[in-house]
């Protein structure tokens, strides 16, 4: 029974760090889409005297990535109804050009108005309209999600370690006597710590194969059926199979941590 | 004959040099001897054992085992050293989670011999200490007399250079205790090791000519 708690102590803190690890992997996926989206969805509108090709355009920024002719008939189309047809294009004649320009990145507002002054800056625009405030907001709350969740995750893996390497050195006050005679007759450290190695490794595969469960769970029967738009959309993203080999990778680096700075904090041989 | 152990000014102090042990010991010991040391309880007899096998640095003066000096050894080293040292302990310090065959290797298994040379070296060894059949028992089924068998198979398991006793018969029964001596002589006669034992009492079943050291007010001292 005790030996069943010193694994879970072992076990629960290592997997607080994995899922803190998978659940920013799962986030950082799922809103790469949403940032994609957010992207993709907006453009700058930029009036012009006389017409532009895209070149011109990203010849002024490097971040512009595509432009879009807005039709001008598109425009004046309400307006010019019932109005002859020699009016109509004195009208369309007048007008000036309207272009939809599309980002490379999902940009901060100081860059977009980087990008307003370097329009701005050419004689053939007229106007340049970002809608920088409604972006700036989805921008910030989005920011702060991010920042949020890496935070409490960064916190959580620090306290989970400090668990880890207590529990390493229960078992290794445990192993004491077998670590003293490898030590005695010469053993390097890497031999005469290979029963604590040995312990959490197994136990790392333990923690491994539990939150990749539970992963594998949400993603083929929790996201089908919660309703949540974005988790039925990004499915995909909620867990892939080379997160096991991330997961794993991370444990072993954690066992790895935490073998060595309790090995090495010991002034060794004690009788 | 060479020098195994050679103790110049040496002396020994816990607690950052303020608890003087031993001071100012001279002494060497060649290869193939047998050396006893004595002393009253506290007088500094295990300290110095530890000493040699690397585990109490000297606060001063030289301390040199097989060529290594204590002084400056660095951990690498003092492996290494170990490797070629037989120790044997008054409460067998024998691994309690592993078989008897498994305490015995220990010394090749750090030396990475193969386990077929383990499994064969385990039999002869305990073969040699008059232990046959107990390979997979575990130490706390053995009586206090065969732990300390299993104790010297296993100083003896790589031939070492240099064995080092600290009380080897002092939990024991006589009969028990001259099987022990026996087999530490033999080791010096025959393997040539130079055997060091601490010891109370100087047993007197003994056949080998043997130096005799005895630690008393800090010193070392040669009794003749």
């Amino acid at each position: 029974m005790k030996s069943i708690k010193d694994h879970l102590m072992f076990i629960l803190p290592l997997m607080a760090i994995l899922l803190g690890i998978e659940f920013y992997l799962v986030f950082d996926r799922t809103t790469d889409s949403y940032e994609k989206g957010l992207k993709e969805g907006y453009s700058m509108l930029v009036v012009t005297k006389k017409p532009m090709e895209y070149s011109a355009f990203s010849a002024l920024n490097d971040h512009i990535s595509a432009s879009q002719k807005i039709k001008r008939e598109e425009i004046v189309s309400e307006v010019i109804k019932g109005v002859s047809e020699n009016n109509s294009k004195k009208i369309l004649d007048a007008l000036p050009y309207f272009y939809n320009l599309s980002l490379d990145a999902y940009l901060h507002t100081s860059a977009l108005e980087e990008i307003k002054k370097d329009l701005e800056a050419n004689v053939n625009v007229k106007r340049v309209e970002t809608f920088g405030s409604s972006y700036s907001s989805a921008y910030r709350l989005f920011s702060f999600i991010k920042f949020t969740l890496k935070l409490f995750i960064i916190f959580m893996a620090v306290v989970s370690l400090f668990l880890i390497i207590k529990q390493m050195e229960i078992w290794k006050y445990a192993h004491r006597e077998r670590m003293q005679v490898m030590e005695i007759f010469g053993a390097p450290l890497m031999l005469r710590s290979g029963i604590l190695f040995k312990v959490a490794f197994i136990d790392a595969i333990f923690a491994t194969i539990f939150v990749s469960g539970m992963f594998y769970y949400v993603k083929f029967y929790w996201a089908a059926q919660s309703g949540i738009d974005m988790m039925i959309e990004n499915q995909a993203d909620l867990f892939r199979l080379n997160d096991i080999g991330i997961l794993f990778g991370s444990a072993m680096l954690i066992v790895i941590i935490s073998v060595y700075s309790v090995v090495f904090s010991s002034k060794g041989v004690e009788e | 004959m060479s020098n195994v152990i050679r103790a110049s000014n040496l002396t020994l102090a816990y607690e950052n040099g303020d608890k003087e042990i031993i001071k100012d010991a001279n002494f060497s010991i060649k290869k193939g001897e047998f050396v006893f040391i004595t002393g009253p309880s506290g007088s500094g007899k295990s300290t110095l054992l530890k000493s040699l096998y690397g585990q109490l640095k000297p606060s001063e003066g030289s301390l040199v085992v097989g060529g290594f000096d204590l002084a400056n050894i660095r951990q690498k080293k003092l492996q290494e050293l170990r490797t070629h040292m037989g120790i044997i302990f008054q409460d067998y310090k024998l691994v309690n989670e592993w078989t008897v065959s498994k305490n015995v290797v220990l010394p090749l298994m750090i030396a990475g011999y193969s386990t077929e040379v383990q499994e064969t070296q385990a039999r002869r060894l305990l073969s040699h200490v008059k232990l046959t059949g107990i390979a997979d028992k575990y130490p706390l089924e053995l009586s206090g007399g065969e732990q300390q068998r299993v104790g010297v198979a296993r100083a003896l398991a790589k031939n070492p250079v240099v064995i080092l006793a600290d009380e080897p018969t002092g939990n024991l029964d006589d009969y028990s205790s001259n099987v022990i001596w026996d087999l530490m002589e033999s080791a010096c006669q025959q393997l040539d090791t130079t055997v060091l034992v601490v010891t109370h009492k100087i047993p007197t079943i003994f056949s080998l000519p043997y130096r005799h050291f005895i630690i008393e007010s800090k010193g070392v001292y040669e009794v003749h």
